[in-house]
């Protein structure tokens, strides 16, 4: 005869429903004038033990369009999924490609589909609008939106943003006398902050490193002037109208 | 011949041994019934006209709708039973404010067209064990007007569920004679005032009633205002210039 | 529940789906087939998924909610101070910008005034995504209204739709304080909807965690008769105060007027510059800034004005 565990019986147990973890790693979007430029670190996380090295954060959607995904990788990869399934079905009802505002749309009512089971997912959505402008808009978990000039999102956030709001809106900063600051950066000094980010949000969050993935989507017509030295730069597409998309790869530390 | 079709044209679903569906044979010729409805496209936009029949002089003309709103970007004529195109309507409306909704976008003139065709198919159709949700195919044809980003279009459906787009198009009772006429009138490069002319010449020659601003409706669809049903001052103008 | 919907709503607003933990039935397969890809749309808005647990709403609890337990994974957005009120030449909207996930504040460019049509406004306090959400989909339903019935939506019958809707999702977590302001038949109109089902008509509302502090400014100044100039720096200067005091509000205030052709954007005010500049060149502007600190100058505690001179 087996005996009951008698030391279970005598504590009460709670039992939660919880479907949720943290995948740490952080995201990050600027929109220039013509360009837009959408990253994330490659790490993966649980806890304090690191799962892979490389698991992508950052999923190209259409042409003129890039999703980053952060927080519960299950979660975000099966939201990806969706997306694209949507984006798929979409093409067909309608002969054309899903425009970057409509997928910003999209995206807020598919997580609000969830609203009473949420994807534990921050979304930050980069590309090209209709207008040709560069452009950035960020989600909450369950879909509330809006358009912005740069986002950061996940682990680092909260060491990225206050960067980006010095460093691209200028906040507390003094233009010098007789000057302004200007309303959109040069595809140059866009990448260097964004590469500097997370070289600095390495050094300071565990869950932050490994590589870091890089999108550049281009408005029609623009020259790759700024990009000549890149190191690694890899095409991913170019549409009939001459947008393009580049992927650029760099490592992050391994600590 | 009336004999072998009895026998097939009574299920709405059920194919004849020629390979006929006669009750939708027998819709689309509830349009011929129907009054003359014109639509006429040119690269300013798309017109569309109708002729109410006023039947009795008590009758209030103004209370005749033939031409509706789908959306801003979006309009609609009608001939055949009337009261079926309110259905469609109200389908192809909760559509396309549904894909605005959902994609923060205006619908295509295309899609809201096959949107409309999908619904004309659902007859006899039922689900699991439910009741049929429509028991015989809409008696209604429609000319869908629209202005998107490939420009002005003009779409038009029939009780079977094809679509095709038109440059110019009629139906209705005089549909025949009209749409010869159009064919010789249309041209690639029509201001939007020579298809309004275009449109109720088109009319006026297969009315029995003389044309005048009471018994015909006017409407466009153009992209700087979207779609618009003329007032009586603006019709007159353009009947007067005629 | 369900059955309400659908009552109310002409294509079958989002219902809680039946089975629903399969996520296929989000979509139906009539999106492959006859509808042509029309299927979510032909429905509406799809379906919601929830957890399969005898207690839903204090699953999402556990996880969403931040003020009971403030190490919860998924922060939803809140704090906000948001007004409306009625008056003469119209509604006056003003709400702050901020939004805070805990102590962190998420945005500072929030649009708090959601745009519904050009004749009606909504304001956002609570659940970002909940407002954002549903008066959109209250847009569209409007938008239907007025193709049906050939004449605008009532704002009292615009309201009362958003709070039957949120009142059937009642116990299910739902968080939104909103104001629905336009103007109709009956002239500028105000109504305060929430998602415990509460819909008020009235003059005059604040709602969120700035109110209290906006509401003494507001109710200091408020008249009827103001004139358009006024009302709008009365909006401003409550928004102001509310981002002084609160925590959780602050960043800009954005600022709208209600009239009887609808509704005009009047402007962006930093609140920072509000409190040391005022809101600039505008009409109804004091010509300097809100701060007592900067009305107080040579007559502070630190700075005291000179003692008259002993007789």
């Amino acid at each position: 005869m087996i005996m009951p565990d008698m030391d279970s019986l005598a504590h009460p147990q709670e039992r939660r429903f919880n479907p949720y973890t943290e995948n740490g790693g952080t995201i990050l979007a600027i929109a220039g004038a013509d360009f837009s430029v959408i990253a994330g670190d490659t790490r993966q996380s649980e806890g304090y033990s690191i799962q892979t090295r490389y698991a992508p954060k950052v999923f190209r959607l259409t042409d003129r369009a890039v999703l980053a995904v952060n927080g519960f990788a299950a979660d975000g990869n099966m939201f990806v999924k969706k997306v694209k399934q949507r984006l798929e079905w979409y093409h067909h009802a309608h002969a054309k490609d899903m425009p970057l505002r409509a997928i910003a749309r999209l995206i807020q009512t598919m997580l609000y589909a969830r609203r009473f089971f949420p994807y534990y997912v921050y979304n930050i959505l980069g590309g090209i609008e209709e207008d040709g402008t560069g452009a950035v808009y960020s989600f909450d978990p369950v879909g509330s939106y809006e358009r912005e000039a740069c986002r950061a999102a996940g682990a680092a956030q909260s060491l990225v943003q206050p960067f980006l709001d010095n460093q691209i809106y200028f906040k507390n900063q003094e233009a010098a006398q007789g000057t302004s600051h200007p309303s959109h950066l040069p595809l140059e000094t866009v990448l260097s902050i964004v590469i500097d980010s997370f070289t600095s949000a390495t050094e300071r969050h565990i869950e932050v490193g490994d590589g870091l993935e890089i999108f550049i989507a281009l408005s029609k017509g623009r020259t790759l002037q700024g990009m000549e030295s890149i190191r690694g730069l890899q095409e991913l597409t170019v549409t009939e109208d001459g947008e393009r998309l580049f992927v650029m790869r760099r490592d992050l530390k391994k600590d | 011949m009336f004999l072998t079709r009895s026998e097939y044209d009574r299920g709405v679903n059920t194919f004849s041994p020629e390979g006929r569906l006669f009750q939708v044979e027998y819709a689309i010729e509830a349009i011929k019934l129907g009054s003359t409805t014109v639509g006429v496209r040119t690269p300013d936009g798309v017109v569309l006209a109708v002729e109410k029949r006023v039947q009795s002089p008590l009758l209030e003309s103004s209370s005749i709708e033939k031409i509706m709103e789908i959306d801003t970007h979006l309009g609609c004529a009608m001939s055949g039973l009337t009261a079926d195109a309110r259905t469609m309507i109200d389908h192809a409306r909760v559509t396309a404010q549904n894909h605005a909704f959902t994609y923060d976008e205006r619908i295509k003139v295309e899609s809201v067209t096959q949107a409309v065709c999908d619904l004309a198919l659902r007859f006899g159709e039922s689900v699991h064990d439910e009741e049929a949700m429509m028991s015989r195919p809409f008696g209604v044809a429609l000319l869908i007007a629209g202005v998107d980003e490939l420009g002005p279009q003009l779409y038009h459906t029939d009780p079977s569920g094809t679509f095709m787009r038109y440059n110019a198009k009629a139906i209705g009772s005089g549909s025949e004679a009209a749409q010869s006429e159009l064919q010789d009138k249309w041209h690639k490069q029509m201001t939007l005032l020579e298809a309004q002319k275009l449109a109720l010449r088109v009319l006026k020659q297969v009315m029995e009633e003389k044309l005048d601003h009471h018994n015909v409706q006017l409407a466009q669809v153009t992209p700087q205002k979207g779609f618009a049903i003329l007032d009586e001052v603006q019709l007159k103008e353009i009947i007067d210039a005629m | 529940m369900n059955s309400i919907l659908q009552r109310y709503s002409g294509s079958n607003a989002g219902g809680l789906s039946k089975s629903t933990i399969d996520e296929d039935n989000d979509f139906s397969d009539a999106m492959w087939g006859s509808e042509a890809g029309f299927g979510t749309l032909a429905k509406g808005v799809p379906g919601f998924v929830v957890p399969s647990v005898p207690d839903p709403a204090a699953f999402l609890r556990l996880h969403t909610d931040d003020h009971a337990d403030p190490s919860c994974r998924i922060k939803i957005q809140h704090g906000t101070t948001t007004l409306a009120f009625r008056f003469q030449g119209g509604v006056i909207v003003a709400v702050d910008s901020r939004a805070t996930a805990g102590s962190y504040v998420a945005s500072g460019t929030v649009k708090k005034v959601i745009e519904i049509n050009p004749y009606l406004l909504g304001t956002m306090a609570g659940g970002a995504a909940d407002c954002q959400y549903w008066e959109t989909y209250l847009g569209m339903h409007c938008r239907l209204h007025e193709l049906r019935n050939r004449e605008r939506i009532s704002v009292s019958a615009a309201s009362k739709y958003l709070s039957n809707l949120v009142y059937s999702y009642k116990g299910m977590g739902l968080s939104m304080g909103t104001m629905i302001c336009g103007w109709d038949k009956t002239g500028p109109a105000v109504f305060y909807v929430d998602s415990d089902g509460t819909r008020l008509k009235g003059d005059l509302f604040s709602v969120g965690s700035g109110s209290t502090f906006a509401y003494g400014v507001l109710d200091q100044g408020y008249r009827w008769d103001l004139t358009d100039e006024e009302a709008q720096e009365l909006g401003r200067r409550s928004i102001y105060a509310a981002g002084h005091r609160d925590a959780f509000s602050g960043n800009t205030c954005n600022l709208y007027h209600v009239k009887e052709d609808g509704w005009k954007f009047i402007g962006n005010y930093d609140i920072t510059k509000l409190h040391y500049e005022g809101p600039g060149d505008v009409a109804g502007s004091p010509g300097h800034g809100y701060g007592y600190d900067m009305r107080v100058e040579g007559r502070s505690s630190a700075n005291p004005p000179e003692a008259p001179a002993q007789a």
